[in-house]
């Protein structure tokens, strides 16, 4: 049938509306947790507990300079391309600060050596400055709310770690959480894991009351020993992150890691969502807390990789804004 | 952007992870469709913007309401558009078919925007005449890009007396563009 006239009145929706609605969205996301909160859904220590742990998950991806920033990239597996949120139980997230803390590597090597340290940050007078320190040229967001001015710019040196895997330990970790239908993989006994974690920028942005601060690193590189099965150990991770088993199982098969990074989300975070930014897939993660009656914005976080590079843009600002800021990195 | 099927099992709510379509990327490939069908069904941009947003707004409050086992997660979406189309044009009896399409912000070249508002224009014209259910097939099959079965699926006709109404309807269209 001859019908393309039919098609001559298509048209694409205005960017800015596309950009409307998804700020109400996020806006109505909002709005359901803080309505949850005033139900007494969540008591306030698991509900700060929550947000403390996403603060520190997410921080732990990209900007410590400890182990804790390499072992984590460990998961990065050469190139971080997609991010992976996964929905973790608060109970579970204290059962593992309790027994190991929630770095991933640590359940699978509880022998990490620092080949190189990071060292303490070091302050940048300019960008420039940082660009020589990091080895890099630094990127900056062209457009910041008015009023944000950047007030520090901090530089973390190379940091290499090599782990060392040990079946045992992380079957007894199994065993402690109760998994029984996995084990831990016996070729993993011995086998070496090197993490090299590239210089980290961060810069700070602030106008008194609202603060922002950009992350940016090139992407970690791991090597792996020979015949890893990455799936098989992704399985094992979100095990441990409390994923049910055939989900774990469906999920483990069909990403790939090697592009992946498993991004733990406390179950009773506000909200959380998979972007687009410069054309590049990111993860958008709200937390909402109240101030006496009136709900506030408490961080914004945005995760996106570009090309070689990996970044993180967290603060208070709105979703909106966080997200303009971030388009308009270069 | 074409007329491809609307074929999707996941959404919002079984978007939680890698492995299936996240709740960003059925946003990017529906709401052009939404908007789409809303604009050829009622032939005015600023409504279709309301009431794309509006049916978005009203999935994301309802997607834990969502059952991937009764119908695709598009063909949901183009159901809450169709009754906040159908609930419009019971409370709107005036229709400016055309002057806000116009008054839309331009895209692309000035050429090519005075080409597209023109086509849609005349488009728009024709689609006022027809009746409310020819539209409303029109919108679902042009607009939305939705298949026949889809189409059946949202407004209850059987599959075969869409795709006739469908085949008629353009037939007689054609032959007046």
């Amino acid at each position: 049938m001859q019908d393309e006239f039919m098609l001559t009145g298509l048209r694409k929706p205005r960017p800015e509306l596309v950009r409307q609605v998804r700020v109400r969205l996020a806006e109505i996301e909002a709005g359901e947790h803080r309505t949850a909160v005033r139900r007494g859904v969540m008591s306030p220590p698991l509900r700060w507990a929550a947000c403390a742990a996403a603060v520190l998950v997410l921080a732990c991806a990209f900007a410590l300079p400890s182990v804790r920033a390499a072992a984590q990239a460990f998961l990065d597996l050469f190139r971080v391309v997609n991010f992976a949120p996964v929905t973790v139980q608060t109970d579970r997230l204290r059962q593992l600060a309790e027994r190991q803390g929630i770095d991933l590597p640590k359940m699978i090597g509880d022998r990490i050596e620092v080949v190189q340290a990071a060292g303490q940050p070091k302050i940048a007078p300019t960008l420039e400055a940082a660009g020589t320190l990091a080895g890099a040229r630094v990127a900056v967001p062209t457009w910041r709310p008015v009023g944000l001015e950047p007030q520090r710019i901090e530089v973390s040196g190379t940091e290499t770690l090599r782990i060392t895997g040990n079946t045992a330990s992380l079957q007894r970790l199994l065993d402690s959480l109760g998994i029984d239908d996995v084990s831990a993989p016996e070729w993993l006994d011995g086998k070496i894991v090197t993490a090299h974690v590239a210089p980290v920028v961060r810069i700070a942005y602030s106008d008194g009351n609202r603060h922002a601060m950009l992350i940016e690193s090139r992407q970690p590189q791991v090597l792996l020993p020979p015949g890893a099965d990455l799936a098989q150990l992704a399985d094992i991770a979100l095990r441990v992150l409390g994923v049910e088993r055939d989900e774990a199982y469906r999920m483990a098969q069909s990403v790939d890691w090697r592009t992946t990074l498993i991004v733990p989300i406390p179950s009773d975070v506000s909200y959380f969502r998979q972007v687009d930014v410069q054309g590049n897939g990111g993860l958008l993660i709200g937390t909402v807390r109240t101030r006496g009656r009136q709900p506030s914005q408490v961080a914004t976080q945005l995760l996106w990789s570009s090309g070689d590079r990996v970044f993180a843009l967290v603060g208070n600002l709105r979703p909106d804004e966080l997200f303009d800021m971030a388009q308009s990195v270069q | 952007m074409t007329s491809a099927d609307v074929e999707h099992t996941g959404g919002p709510a079984c978007a939680s992870a890698a492995g299936e379509q996240s709740w960003d990327a059925v946003f990017v490939e529906q709401f052009p469709r939404v908007y789409n069908f809303l604009r050829y069904r009622l032939g005015n941009e600023a409504i279709a913007e309301d009431l794309a947003s509006r049916t978005f707004e009203k999935a994301w409050r309802d997607r834990q309401r969502y059952r991937r086992d009764l119908s695709k997660f598009s063909t949901w979406l183009l159901t809450i558009a169709r009754n906040l189309a159908i609930d419009h044009r019971r409370t709107e009896h005036v229709h400016a078919p055309l002057d806000a399409a116009l008054e839309a912000p331009a895209e692309g070249t000035p050429e090519k925007e005075a080409e597209r508002r023109s086509n849609f224009a005349r488009l728009s014209a024709l689609l006022a005449e027809l009746s409310d259910r020819e539209r409303e097939l029109l919108a679902l099959k042009y607009g939305a890009g939705a298949t026949n079965r889809a189409i059946a699926d949202v407004t209850g006709l059987s599959e075969s007396n869409v795709g006739t109404i469908v085949h008629r309807t353009v037939a007689a269209l054609r032959s007046r563009w």
